[in-house]
């Protein structure tokens, strides 16, 4: 199921909040988790047994970890389980079919595939239940004995199946007990009803022109029209994704959790380093967290270093989906990252308006590489990019999408908060903008002609 | 109390939620819609193995969305938001001037186009004694380019359709339509917010037809004609635009004395009651069937003791020009190949024909896969 559906707003999402909250404190993760798994097992039930395996290994794992903790060999016995667990079921669902089809065309084998559907947000609760593992191994928690609140951490339907990747420890407290109030409640509702609006009044309606673009075909467009093009899709992912970070994040509060933020106005950014402290927040900080880190970080020799960064910024896009133009565009970050931290950084931190327009051509290249997975499209896309070619198509889309990417702009920079604070002085005015979005989301989805869901891939 | 007036937004919002799918689950189901011209989703009946083999949700998810609570009113709220955004164009149709709908048509299936153009070649080989003519019926932005939005890209059916002509077997006589609906343009020759020509349209393009084979064709004001207001055609179904003007569709009260749908008579040209709903256009030869067929004294050939036939073999725009037909033949034969329920060799076995006519539209004959029965 999708945040951005009538079913969801008018059928799972009043009945679970409403036997949630007239549940007694005790049962309230027992009623999460049921409603949770109800929501990850509509539309693909034959998933339902992965997720609870998953559960039920890192649960056990990581209580044998702390009743042995003396013991260094149990230990490691265990996190290695958790290790092979969790990340052979991320490899087996979602690379297989990449590796397998590398090795064939490598070797000329004739090995077949796997028919499968990625299990929905498998990318996110592997990484999930994995650092609560790698926490309780390395002492930084203690395991959780109840399987209950464990089980509620896992499944916690708002940030299932897009993020933001909560580690156990940003809600381990909240787990056990929690106080809700209807201040958080109606914080969360605001954040809820803007994440909506974002995906499906911003995202949907811009989205709707890069496909229209790839339907041309990218030979027949103008140079004009491509760069439109790729603008509307750097749009389209920045508020589809941001969008559902904030739906997830306004459900937690309503159901009293406090999630990570997970965007940060990341087109604002003077340099590819900080654009990454601003876009897809846990993730990055998880790479760190249990990648970087582990590898040495920062505190090895330089090339060490280096080799470090190019290993997480591989893997970062190969989480992104498995398929060599991920791999592609995570290194064509970490080329950036190590030029700025070689001294262009400083450079771009001083400069106004060159660090940004650096930031925006580079970023667009950079959706270019990731939007198009086959390499020889890429290669048409690109020459249209770079080798003018006129035409008058960008007329006709220019003028349907114009007042859509103004409001994405907008929308896009901080301008947009400090216009909120503004609002928010006037209570009529702010539920009467809340109102406004919540209703105007509802119609889209009503007449939902485009209305796609990103992150299978994920 | 204090509290309920401190965060308004809570109560509001999820007395809305919960309201809304309370009413929603309360209301009375309807099968059709009206408004966007076609079938609503049912219920879904709920079995444990289309459960398990993920065919229930989707179904349901369709289902709840099909029979919200104010469907219309949200679709309609949707189009007024669309044009605060300055939108020219939903679900695939462009909003032209003058209250034009134009399809957004950037790429024809030229592969489709060549397969069908070898069908009709295959079907000309196989029965030589034939008379045959082909017309390829453009689109209504080919007619009125100047009022489809600027860059909109638009397929050239001109070269494309001297293509398809070009290709056929030179026995086949071509239709070049473009060229006379483009002489009557100021006329209202195409309906705004439908795709198919109107009356008039189809009548010039009757003219045409007869004009090339020599024949005088019938004057309209020797025929009585009624006016049908408020047509909302199959583009407006599309766009759903709030504000759209309407159509007028016309058609003639041509005398007949016999119409039969696959043998079954019916009466009279037009399904009159079709007028009072929505698809208006479904009216003409009462929609789309197999074997139609058109008996009149119509004729203004009449030669005695012979009775003059013509197969019409069209897609839904043949549906109001074939009766114009009955001035010219005695037995108009219309044949839609999508609903024909025997094969077209069993049925040229039992009847003979003067002369045939295939007459489609561009985009339908650039999509259509029923061409292939031509050569069963």
């Amino acid at each position: 199921m999708v945040f951005s559906s009538i079913i969801f707003l008018f059928r799972f999402l009043p009945i679970t909040l409403f036997v949630y909250y007239i549940a007694p404190n005790r049962l309230k993760n027992a009623v999460l988790v049921v409603c949770s798994l109800f929501f990850y097992s509509w539309g693909e039930v034959k998933y339902f047994p992965i997720m609870i395996a998953s559960i039920l290994v890192d649960y056990i794992v990581s209580l044998v970890i702390e009743k042995n903790r003396g013991t260094k060999w149990i230990c490691r016995l265990c996190m290695g389980i958790s290790l092979f667990f969790n990340l052979g079921m991320l490899f087996f669902f979602k690379y297989t079919n990449f590796f397998v089809e590398n090795i064939n065309a490598l070797t000329g084998a004739h090995l077949s595939g796997i028919q499968l559907t990625l299990p929905l947000g498998i990318s996110f609760y592997t990484f999930q239940t994995l650092s609560y593992t790698i926490d309780v191994y390395r002492g930084k928690t203690v395991a959780e004995r109840n399987i209950v609140n464990f089980a509620a951490f896992v499944t916690l339907f708002p940030q299932l199946i897009a993020g933001p990747i909560v580690k156990y420890t940003d809600v381990s407290r909240e787990l056990r007990s929690r106080k809700m109030n209807l201040g958080q409640i109606n914080d969360g509702i605001a954040l809820f009803i803007f994440g909506l609006g974002k995906k499906v009044l911003i995202a949907n309606n811009i989205g709707s022109l890069w496909d229209q673009v790839q339907e041309l075909g990218f030979a027949n467009i103008s140079t004009p029209l491509a760069w439109l093009g790729i603008l509307a899709y750097a749009f389209q992912i920045y508020f589809d994704f941001s969008g559902y970070s904030l739906m997830a994040i306004g459900m937690g509060k309503m159901l009293g959790f406090e999630f990570p933020q997970n965007f940060n106005y990341p087109y604002i950014s003077k340099s590819m380093t900080e654009f990454w402290r601003r876009w897809h927040i846990t993730l990055g900080s998880w790479f760190r967290e249990y990648v970087y880190i582990p590898l040495g970080g920062n505190r090895v020799s330089k090339p060490r270093m280096y080799w470090n960064i190019f290993i997480v910024w591989a893997a970062t896009g190969f989480w992104h989906g498995a398929s060599w133009n991920f791999i592609l565009w995570g290194l064509f970050f970490f080329v950036f990252l190590v030029i700025e931290k070689m001294g262009l950084l400083s450079h771009l931190e001083k400069s106004k308006v060159w660090s940004h327009i650096y930031v925006c051509f580079f970023l667009l290249l950079s959706w270019a590489l990731f939007a198009i997975t086959d390499f020889s499209q890429l290669g048409v896309f690109l020459q249209k990019l770079f080798s003018f070619s006129g035409g008058i198509d960008w007329i006709y889309y220019l003028r349907n999408y114009l007042i859509t990417f103004v409001l994405a702009a907008f929308c896009s920079v901080p301008l947009v908060e400090k216009f909120y604070h503004q609002v928010k002085k006037v209570p009529v005015v702010h539920l009467l903008l809340l109102g406004v979005i919540l209703i105007a989301s509802v119609a889209y989805l009503v007449d939902a002609t485009y209305n796609p869901f990103l992150y299978f891939r994920f | 109390m204090k509290k309920i007036l401190k965060y308004p937004a809570v109560w509001l919002f999820f007395l809305f939620l919960f309201g809304y799918m309370v009413l929603d689950m309360s209301q009375y189901h309807k099968t059709f819609s009206e408004l966007e011209n076609r079938e609503l989703a049912k219920r879904p009946t709920f079995t444990l193995s289309s459960f398990y083999n993920n065919q229930f949700s989707p179904k349901y998810e369709s289902y709840i969305n099909d029979q919200f609570v104010f469907r219309d009113q949200w679709i309609s709220l949707k189009s007024r938001a669309e044009s605060l955004l300055g939108k020219i164009e939903n679900n695939g149709i462009m909003y032209g001037k003058d209250g034009y709908m134009f399809q957004h048509y950037t790429t024809a299936d030229t592969q489709r186009i060549q397969t069908n153009t070898t069908y009709i070649n295959e079907f000309v080989q196989m029965y030589p004694q034939l008379n045959i003519t082909v017309g390829i019926i453009p689109n209504s932005y080919m007619i009125y380019p100047e009022k489809v939005p600027l860059g909109a890209g638009q397929v050239d059916q001109t070269q494309l359709t001297d293509e398809i002509y070009q290709a056929l077997d030179p026995s086949v006589k071509t239709l070049d339509f473009l060229t006379p609906l483009k002489a009557k343009k100021q006329e209202y020759i195409f309906y705004r917010t439908d795709h198919h020509w109107t009356t008039l349209g189809a009548y010039y393009g009757y003219s045409y037809f007869c004009e090339q084979n020599g024949w005088e064709p019938v004057a309209l004001d020797t025929i009585g004609k009624t006016e049908v207001e408020g047509f909302y055609g199959t583009y407006f179904s599309k766009t759903k635009l709030y504000n759209a003007v309407p159509d007028t569709l016309t058609y003639y009260q041509i005398p007949v004395d016999e119409v039969s749908i696959d043998g079954e008579p019916v009466d009279g040209l037009y399904d009159k009651e079709q007028f009072s709903k929505r698809d208006k256009y479904a009216a003409f030869l009462w929609g789309n069937h197999g074997i139609t067929l058109i008996k009149s004294q119509n004729n203004l050939r009449k030669e005695e003791g012979k009775t003059s036939r013509i197969l019409v073999i069209k897609d839904s725009y043949g549906n109001s020009f074939a009766p114009f037909l009955t001035y010219q033949y005695d037995e108009v034969y219309v044949l839609d190949l999508r609903a024909i329920p025997m094969k077209m060799s069993e049925f040229l076995a039992e009847n003979t024909f003067d002369d045939v006519l295939i007459l489609y539209n561009f985009m339908n004959f650039s999509t259509d896969t029923n061409l292939a029965k031509l050569r069963y």
